[in-house]
């Protein structure tokens, strides 16, 4: 087995949660592999630090502070804390390009102009739209010729009992 | 109530994460003041201790990952802990103490997720299943990283000890 492998176990080893197998090989790879014997050993002493951190008492004053939060929670019941959501970011910063737009038209000094060109383009709009009503509604007659121009000449053929040959006059 | 009961936990949790004691200060205030704002959201049926810590934990990262708060330097060892000599001997006490200043001095260098995994296992003894419940994660994950946090964690010791060897 690798070092590497070996690594991957010794925090298992340590706590001993490794079968006896696999203790076995441990064991042995320690035994003849002097780096992942050190490793092993800091590994030990680290854990050991770690488990003897002694606690920190907390201060008199952070504990007045902590006592203080629900009275000051009464006061201020209504928290804003939620316009930090950072899903709400892309609502403010539309709202906000909305809002830049906005005070461009309203505070323009060529606004009449600017109101006429708007309803300029509106009625230019409103009149192509209807163009193009219109073209649409000649479209779906032109389709319907089409349709019985194509039903009319299949009737004419022989497997539907018409003449193909036949030329209609 | 709470604050009497929980108020030490939280607070040794986020001096632990953030290594620095005005930082876990602010950071437990923050905390409390979270858990105020979500009772309401409390569901009964859990453990209520598991759901704080969890709420703590989220807090310590985000503030971390916001805040980008990367500190190489931690408070000293020594500033805020008082040893309590329990070693075998006086050279015993000594290694162990060096060690420790060592270890509290590397784990910054853990990314978040693994130091809180780091810290809910080896420092507060907490077993797999609640730092599982803790965090949200598959035993498997939180072993696999504690297992990583202590690698980094004793290689980082076997580096300092040889370079104040060399000294």
């Amino acid at each position: 087995m690798d070092c590497e492998r070996i690594e991957d176990l010794l925090s298992s080893c340590l706590e001993g949660e490794l079968c006896a197998s696999e203790k076995r090989l441990i064991e042995s790879h320690l035994a003849a592999c002097q780096a992942c014997s050190l490793l092993y050993s800091a590994l030990r002493e680290t854990r050991e630090a770690l488990s003897d951190f002694p606690e920190v008492e907390v201060s008199e004053s952070l504990m007045s502070k902590l006592h203080a939060i629900p009275e000051s929670k009464k006061k201020f019941s209504f928290s804003f804390d939620f316009v930090l959501k950072p899903s709400l970011q892309p609502v403010f910063a539309t709202a906000a390009i909305f809002l830049t737009v906005l005070s461009f038209y309203l505070f323009n000094p060529d606004k009449k102009y600017i109101d006429r060109t708007i309803d300029q383009k509106i009625h230019l709009g409103y009149s192509q739209v209807e163009k193009l009503y219109a073209k649409a509604g000649s479209w779906t007659d032109r389709l319907a010729d089409y349709k019985d121009n194509v039903l009319g000449s299949l009737k004419n053929w022989k497997i539907f009992g018409g003449k193909k040959d036949e030329i209609k006059t | 109530m709470l604050v009497n009961t929980y108020s030490k936990r939280v607070f040794n949790m986020a001096y632990q994460f953030a290594g620095s004691y005005e930082e876990a200060e602010d950071l437990t205030q923050d905390i409390f003041l979270k858990l105020y704002h979500s009772l309401t959201k409390y569901d009964f049926g859990k453990n209520f201790t598991a759901w704080l810590l969890t709420l703590a934990k989220n807090h310590l990262i985000d503030t971390y990952r916001r805040t980008k708060w990367e500190k190489t330097n931690r408070d000293d060892f020594d500033e805020h802990f008082f040893i309590v000599e329990n070693a075998e001997s006086p050279e015993a006490a000594l290694v162990k103490e060096v060690n420790q200043k060592m270890v509290w001095e590397s784990l910054n260098h853990l990314s978040s997720d693994i130091r809180m995994a780091i810290i809910l296992r080896d420092i507060q003894d907490k077993t797999y299943e609640e730092i599982a419940e803790i965090t949200g994660l598959p035993i498997g994950t939180v072993k696999s990283r504690v297992s990583r946090g202590r690698l980094q964690l004793a290689k980082i010791l076997q580096e300092k000890k040889e370079g104040s060897d060399g000294l």
